[in-house]
């Protein structure tokens, strides 16, 4: 128990003294922060303050079409209109657009019956946003048009042609309370990150400490009093206290930052943020869970290498789980309670992660966290055994990297 | 007085490979043991089982009188021939934590350290990181954390392996000091120099095996004096006497080997009835000779 103590203490105070600590814990955050505000604005301001030419044989449906463009305030667009278009303007358009006077231009052709054909040129052809919004007004336009067509009287058809913004709310505990999706998915996002990353980075930190002591070669010297079980407990634990200890500095620092007027004039509206007690500590539990999983996996696979750049190659293979589940992400979020969904969070490797964005959510049955739980809880044994093993072995053998064949020899030996 | 270390026909064998095979040797307090042989014989294997990083498949491992325990490790000071130290961590950190993972308290550990270093003359080095030392700093900082805990027994694999003249000295007066305080220190090389200098018991191994055992002295009984120095001058008629087997003659130096059994004597009398004779030395094998004799000429010292 001593020596575990003392190995622990020692590689917790080599990690806490060291540049990456000190680094990871501010840039992390800072990093996070900028990421944030990039995406928020770049959504809210995306496809906006463009400059284009609505061109249709129909004068009427051309205005309608640019008083709804212009009525979305936030895309801030530039529209003129071109009516009514004879198919040799078509030509000019396209050398405005080439000549970059012009964004995009789309042309319109309305025939006698009232049907619509309408095309988009644009410079770029990936810009969803935008293609969004014409689409959009273009359904309201022809819509008023065809009201007032109707003799509806044009300020009613405005009225009618006017669309709805939904309020989301969320049903929690058996009542109906204000939340933003966009707030929620936001914590969800940060949190299911955070723990992807520092899982990662600590299972990938326990590797590297194996490395270097065997590259080092200072484990013989440590085996002559010390026994290979202890000396990975040890590691695991002060490198684990190492995560906590980040962490806390975070979420300290979160609070404080929660507190001050700017957070308050942040975090109103859209962006309101629920994180609530249970999530904390479940956020803790996964942490301690899967960094038990990730970094007794790495510490297996560096005792079979020879180099840390050898060990870095396997890294990546390691880390499929994680990106699975991160690919996972929106369906996650947006179907949390689907089989696929429950699968992949009951999944111990991806466990932690997945079950993490469903909590956030829509809180997901007790017994669904409790069987990921035990399961994680069990896989952890299990590759707690494997890579001890290979571990005790792994760490005395020099010159060469272990095939595969041999690597099951070791789990013979005891 | 039981001995400090006690195999008894201990082997070890690797899929396919015998390491070790009924492997017997005994250490006594206050002596100085070399176990010899050539690369890949056995002497790590040996060892790892002695220090309880590997157990014997068959045979007893008997530490300071007693059936081993992992407590008995505590007074066992194990230099590896792999050895290393943490890189980050300043030196006297390092020699302070495997100070207490061998037991001691951590004042006792930073006292004796500091007395260490002082005596190895590297107190200036003992604050700073120990990537930044030199090699030979370096080593005797992993001298110094094999000792620190004042071992009854100490343990060094090819402690002499890629130390300058000047540091290999200094251990080896350590070394001596430390016999005569009453350790049993045991090295492994394949210096046959030093440990015919050094040692007062050896074991040879081959492929696994004690091929040879025993005392300094005794063993080296075992073989003849069967080689003659001569400085002379005058006539070298004397080197036709049939005695001798063989011979090398440096003008004035000769080396003679005699055939097994001969007289020396009678060639001393039948060279001085030619010669003037400065120097007649009738000399014991080296251990290199015996070494190579016993385990062939395929060692790569």
């Amino acid at each position: 128990m001593r020596d575990i103590q003392l190995i622990a203490k020692r590689e917790y105070l080599e990690q806490i003294r060291g540049k990456a600590f000190k680094i990871t814990t501010i840039l992390i955050p800072v990093i996070f922060a900028v990421i944030i505000s990039i995406s928020v604005v770049a959504g809210k301001y995306s496809g906006s303050g463009k400059h284009f030419v609505v061109a249709a044989n129909n004068a009427t449906l051309a205005e309608d079409m640019r008083a709804q463009l212009l009525n979305d305030k936030d895309a801030n667009l530039q529209v003129d209109v071109l009516a009514p278009a004879a198919d040799s303007d078509r030509q000019k358009l396209v050398d405005q657009v080439t000549q970059k006077q012009l964004d995009g231009y789309l042309w319109l052709v309305q025939d006698a019956n009232g049907h619509t054909a309408a095309v988009y040129a644009g410079r770029s052809s990936g810009d969803f946003t935008t293609a969004g919004r014409l689409s959009d007004s273009l359904d309201r336009a022809i819509l008023q048009q065809q009201l007032t067509g109707h003799g509806v009287p044009s300020t009613d058809a405005a009225m009618f042609t006017k669309g709805v913004k939904i309020k989301t709310r969320q049903v929690r505990d058996g009542k109906e309370v204000d939340s933003s999706t966009f707030g929620t998915f936001i914590a969800a996002y940060v949190m299911a990150f955070l723990l992807t990353f520092t899982v990662m980075m600590y299972g990938m930190n326990v590797g590297r400490s194996v490395i270097q002591e065997k590259t080092s070669r200072i484990f013989e010297v440590m085996l002559s009093t010390v026994e290979p079980k202890d000396m990975l407990a040890g590691k695991l634990i002060g490198i684990g206290a190492v995560g906590l200890t980040q962490l806390s500095i975070w979420a300290a620092a979160a609070g404080i930052f929660s507190t001050t007027a700017l957070a308050a004039s942040v975090m109103t509206g859209e962006l309101t943020i629920h994180i609530s007690v249970p999530q904390i500590i479940l956020f803790a539990v996964y942490f301690l869970l899967g960094y038990a999983l990730y970094s007794t996996l790495f510490a297996g696979l560096a005792a079979t290498c020879e180099s840390e750049q050898e060990l870095q190659q396997y890294a990546p293979l390691a880390a499929v789980p994680v990106w699975l589940s991160f690919s996972m992400i929106t369906f996650i979020m947006s179907n949390p309670n689907s089989f696929w969904s429950v699968a992949v969070s009951l999944f111990p490797p991806c466990a932690p992660i997945a079950m993490f964005l469903r909590i956030a959510s829509q809180f997901p049955p007790i017994w669904q966290i409790a069987l990921s739980l035990v399961l994680l809880l069990a896989s952890v044994v299990f590759v707690v055994w494997f890579s001890s093993r290979i571990y005790r072995i792994g760490i005395l053998m020099y010159g060469k990297r272990a095939t595969l064949p041999e690597i099951f020899r070791w789990l013979r030996y005891s | 007085m039981a001995a400090v270390v006690e195999l008894d026909r201990i082997s070890k064998s690797y899929e396919n490979k015998i390491a070790v095979k009924d492997l017997s040797l005994s250490i006594d307090a206050g002596t100085m043991f070399g176990l010899l042989g050539p690369n890949g014989a056995g002497k790590t294997s040996s060892i790892r089982m002695m220090v309880g990083i590997t157990m014997p498949d068959s045979g007893t491992v008997n530490l300071l009188g007693k059936p081993f325990t992992r407590e008995s490790l505590k007074r066992i000071g194990y230099l590896p021939e792999e050895r290393g130290l943490y890189k980050k961590m300043k030196v006297m950190d390092q020699l302070v934590f495997m100070g207490e993972l061998r037991g001691l308290d951590k004042t006792v550990a930073a006292k004796r350290a500091h007395d260490w270093c002082e005596r190895l003359q590297i107190l200036e080095a003992a604050d700073k990181k120990t990537e930044e030392l030199s090699k030979g700093m370096q080593q005797k900082i992993q001298f110094i954390s094999t000792l620190l805990h004042d071992p009854a027994l100490v343990i060094m694999d090819e402690p002499f392996s890629g130390l300058d003249p000047v540091n290999a000295v200094l251990l080896q007066d350590t070394l001596v000091d430390l016999k005569k305080a009453g350790k049993a220190i045991l090295f492994s090389t394949h210096r046959m120099d030093q440990v015919e200098k050094l040692c007062d018991a050896i074991c040879l191994i081959d492929r696994g095996r004690a091929v040879l055992s025993g005392g300094m002295r005794e063993v080296k009984s075992r073989y003849e004096r069967n080689r003659v120095l001569i400085d002379f001058e005058g006539d070298n008629a004397f080197l036709r006497h049939p005695a001798i087997a063989e011979y090398k003659d440096y003008a004035g130096h000769v080396e003679i080997k005699l055939k097994p059994h001969a007289d020396a004597q009678s060639l001393l009398h039948a060279a001085a009835e030619k010669a003037q004779i400065y120097k007649f030395e009738l000399v014991e094998p080296s251990l290199e000779e015996i070494f190579i004799a016993t385990v062939g000429e395929k060692i790569d010292a």
